[in-house]
């Protein structure tokens, strides 16, 4: 469950904030896109931290970028030893330069006043979650070694079934916990990634598309003025371009996801020679059962008295359900003289069966909690407006003869059937 | 002779012929902008789930098998084996819940809006026959899948249909038990009351609710948004395209949501599992059999108030429904705004601690 949740649930959670806040965050501008930059406010432990962090995690993002696209080709490279002894080297390199970078970063963050003023506390989270993800990173490549080679057959599949719309965490479910734990982080990470400065990321790029074009300007009126119609006149176009580009690809995306879903759903399942087997048997059964039941109405349709039970089988504390002449659920039990206990078990009040389990000589109807006398069929507390009716019954011996008074030593040997309405 | 004249008055005022035509109904329409304006998505969200019903539903019937023998592993079937068939189903579960929440709501602000006034009665009353119709949906469905619950929650449910039976003399009284008959095709629930929901519900209502949605849909575009509030309002937007937009922007976010609680949680993992094992006719009902929770505001008081009071109470509500354009014709909208409070009040109580309120009274567990 927890697995299902936090490998599943998370990653949607995660990217559809990744993916609506951003877009909200573009859109409004109320925040600031950029890493809000405090160069000015101590430069030199900026340098000692960000340029190391900056490119190791550059290295870092860049190897799990190709073990997620790539998984082939990085496992045909792995193959061979010395690549893959290489890879994992500056792997491991280069996380502890991001590690380094980063925790400059944090004491830079945590010692300075002038920058702990102009720091969040959503900053100082994802600072820390970075850096726990980057020790984590770490002992996964130092216990669980050669992470190039067995990830991308576990971790890559995992990731493109959450993308794929189609989760499956059977890939990773039975990892060690800290490999979870480092997948865990990263869509923490995601998650709180747009609500934190982390979001510059994705600033640079699309400002730089969207932005206006710059003119240079004479100093002119009429020029001014033509380039103010111009900027305008490139404003809206830019903006028709931008929601013409945005719905496309929304209805793009929308009919490839629709499609991905609703062909296979058309064609069918393929289903292996086991799984046809065991539903041809469940089917064959439940076409048994049918044909039971309907002997059973045939029967009542035509027999004038129907075999319930052998009188030795019957029970004082436990009931045995059978269908009676009108194919409704009833119990039978045997009194304390040894004598059949026939009653319908459709409740009286709104027609559930009543239990056949006795308690306190008592039969509860769990619908609406009403219970009845076992002895006397009799309501004695719960909504139940009636006495649950008895069933008729006669006692037949050994030689089918029906028994008008019974022998209270042949009681054993007896058996027990209903009557048709109407018969005596 | 005279009565037919106010009757073709009536429908011509409501049904204006010269405003029948793409400019009047699409072009020139306006939403007012107001403090309640997001009350106008209400019925828009609630035709998508209807949409969505549809076409899922169609996608279901591609595998659903309507025998007492096959159902419930036909819908097993599509759930585990199909691709895409959970997601499907899960849509289509959810998307009803979806449909019922926001009829409701969307019914309790039109309400609160007095958006019954003149012109528009012929809205209210058609969209008091869409609500009621959109449960049956809901009733009807249920059954369908053929487990546990299912059954017995239907099995109940038409029960207190017999229990009316108690208040009605003589031969009378045996009427209601005969109904039931009638609408389960026998004495008990079986295969016949299978083919008959399945026809119900995929067939009958669809069409009744189409005919329906129609009218409603094209008194809406005749009339315009009703006002929905009290005071003048100046600020409007034009239906075209800019409130149209909104809308479908709304329906996008409202789709990629429902898309990925189908494909994240399955709809049927808020039961628990002995309920949804395949429906056994002999044997006792399980514990814990209720209805849809949509259902649970007219299902506790059922259990716990005397039945003829329930009777008397859905007779004045079902009568006073169809006459609100009448009753609170001069009524203020603050009075109409605190009488949807209230109602919204009691049915989310209701929905909500039901079943506590029942365990409480009937002092069980
Ligand atoms: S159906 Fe048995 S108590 Fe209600």
């Amino acid at each position: 469950m927890s697995d299902f949740f936090l490998l599943i649930s998370l990653p949607y959670v995660a990217m559809f904030s990744l993916i609506t806040v951003t877009i909200y965050r573009f859109k409004s501008k109320k925040f600031s896109l950029s890493s809000l930059s405090s160069q000015f406010l101590e430069k030199d432990k900026l340098f000692w931290g960000s340029v190391p962090w900056h490119m190791g995690i550059g290295i870092i993002f860049l190897g799990h970028v190709v073990a997620f696209t790539m998984p082939k080709l990085l496992q045909a490279l792995v193959s061979k030893t010395n690549i893959l002894y290489i890879l994992e080297g500056i792997g491991l390199i280069a996380a502890m330069f991001a590690l380094g970078g980063l925790v400059v970063l944090f004491l830079r963050r945590l010692r300075n006043a002038r920058i702990q003023a102009v720091t969040s506390n959503m900053d100082l989270i994802i600072l820390s979650l970075l850096t726990l993800q980057i020790l984590l990173g770490i002992l996964v490549a130092t216990l669980y070694r050669w992470g190039a080679a067995w990830a991308p057959s576990t971790v890559t599949p995992y990731l493109w079934s959450i993308l794929s719309f189609r989760p499956d965490v059977s890939y990773v479910a039975s990892m060690p916990l800290i490999i979870k734990a480092h997948i865990v982080i990263a869509w923490v990470i995601i998650l709180f990634m747009p609500f934190s400065r982390l979001i510059h990321i994705f600033a640079l790029p699309l400002e730089y598309i969207t932005r206006l074009p710059q003119i240079v300007v004479w100093n002119s009126r009429r020029l001014k003025e033509e380039v103010i119609i111009a900027q305008l006149e490139a404003q809206s176009r830019r903006h028709f371009l931008k929601s013409a580009f945005g719905i496309t690809t929304g209805l793009i995306l929308l009919s490839i996801g629709i499609a991905d879903k609703v062909i296979p759903f058309f064609r069918g399942p393929s289903l292996s020679a086991k799984e046809k087997e065991e539903m041809l048997k469940n089917k064959l059964e439940k076409m048994k059962a049918t044909i039971k039941q309907k002997e059973l109405e045939n029967e009542r349709l035509v027999n004038e008295y129907i075999y319930i039970a052998d009188l030795k089988d019957l029970k004082t504390d436990e009931g045995l359900y059978f269908t009676d002449y009108s194919m409704k659920p009833a119990l039978a039990f045997k009194d304390e003289r040894g004598l059949p206990l026939l009653y319908s078990a459709k409740c009286t009040h709104l027609g559930c069966t009543v239990t056949n389990k006795v308690k306190n000589g008592k039969l509860l109807c769990p619908c609406h909690i009403s219970h009845f006398d076992v002895k006397t069929g009799d309501v004695l507390d719960g909504p139940a407006p009636k006495a649950l009716p008895t069933v008729k019954f006669i006692l037949m011996d050994q030689s089918q003869q029906i028994v008008i008074n019974p022998d209270k030593s042949k009681l054993n040997e007896y058996k027990v059937y209903i009557i048709k309405e109407g018969n005596t | 002779m005279k009565m037919l004249n106010t009757l073709s008055g009536f429908i011509k005022e409501r049904f204006p012929l010269e405003n029948m035509n793409m400019k009047s109904m699409l072009m020139k329409k306006v939403v007012p902008v107001h403090k309640l304006s997001w009350a106008y998505y209400l019925g828009g969200l609630t035709l998508l789930f209807f949409i969505i019903q549809v076409l899922t539903g169609l996608f279901l019937l591609f595998y659903y098998q309507p025998t007492v023998n096959e159902a419930y592993d036909s819908v097993k079937f599509i759930t585990e084996k199909v691709p895409g068939g959970a997601v499907i189903r899960n849509m289509h579960t959810w998307s009803s819940s979806a449909m019922i929440l926001c009829a409701i709501i969307h019914f309790l602000t039109t309400f609160a809006m007095k958006a019954f006034e003149k012109p528009r009665e012929i809205t209210w009353w058609s969209g008091v026959v869409l609500i009621f119709i959109t449960f049956t949906f809901g009733f009807s469905g249920y059954l369908l899948p053929w487990h546990q619950l299912s059954v017995n929650a239907t099995k109940v449910g038409l029960q207190f249909i017999g229990a009316v039976g108690q208040y009605l003399p003589g031969v009378l009284s045996e009427l209601p038990n005969k109904l039931i008959e009638i609408i389960q095709g026998g004495p008990s629930i079986g295969q016949e009351t299978l083919s008959r929901f399945f026809a119900i519900h995929i067939v009958i209502l669809p069409l009744a609710i189409l005919a329906i949605l129609g009218v409603h849909l094209l008194s809406v575009q005749l009339h315009g948004m009703s006002k929905g509030v009290s005071r003048n309002v100046e600020k409007t937007e034009p239906f075209f395209p800019n409130f149209l937009i909104k809308d479908f922007s709304l329906w996008a976010i409202v789709f990629l949501i429902l898309f990925i609680l189908s494909i994240t949680i399955p709809f049927e993992s808020f039961f628990p599992y002995p309920l949804t094992e395949p429906y056994n006719p002999l044997g006792s009902t399980p514990d814990g059999i209720k209805p849809e929770w949509y259902f649970f505001f007219l299902y506790y008081p059922m259990e716990l108030l005397p039945f003829w009071v329930i009777i008397v109470a859905m007779g004045v509500l079902v009568v006073g429904l169809f006459l609100v354009p009448r009753i609170f014709q001069g009524t203020k909208r603050k009075t109409l705004r605190f009488l949807s409070w209230l109602a919204f009040a009691y049915f989310v109580i209701m929905t909500v601690f039901g079943e506590a309120i029942f365990e409480m009274i009937k002092g069980v567990k």
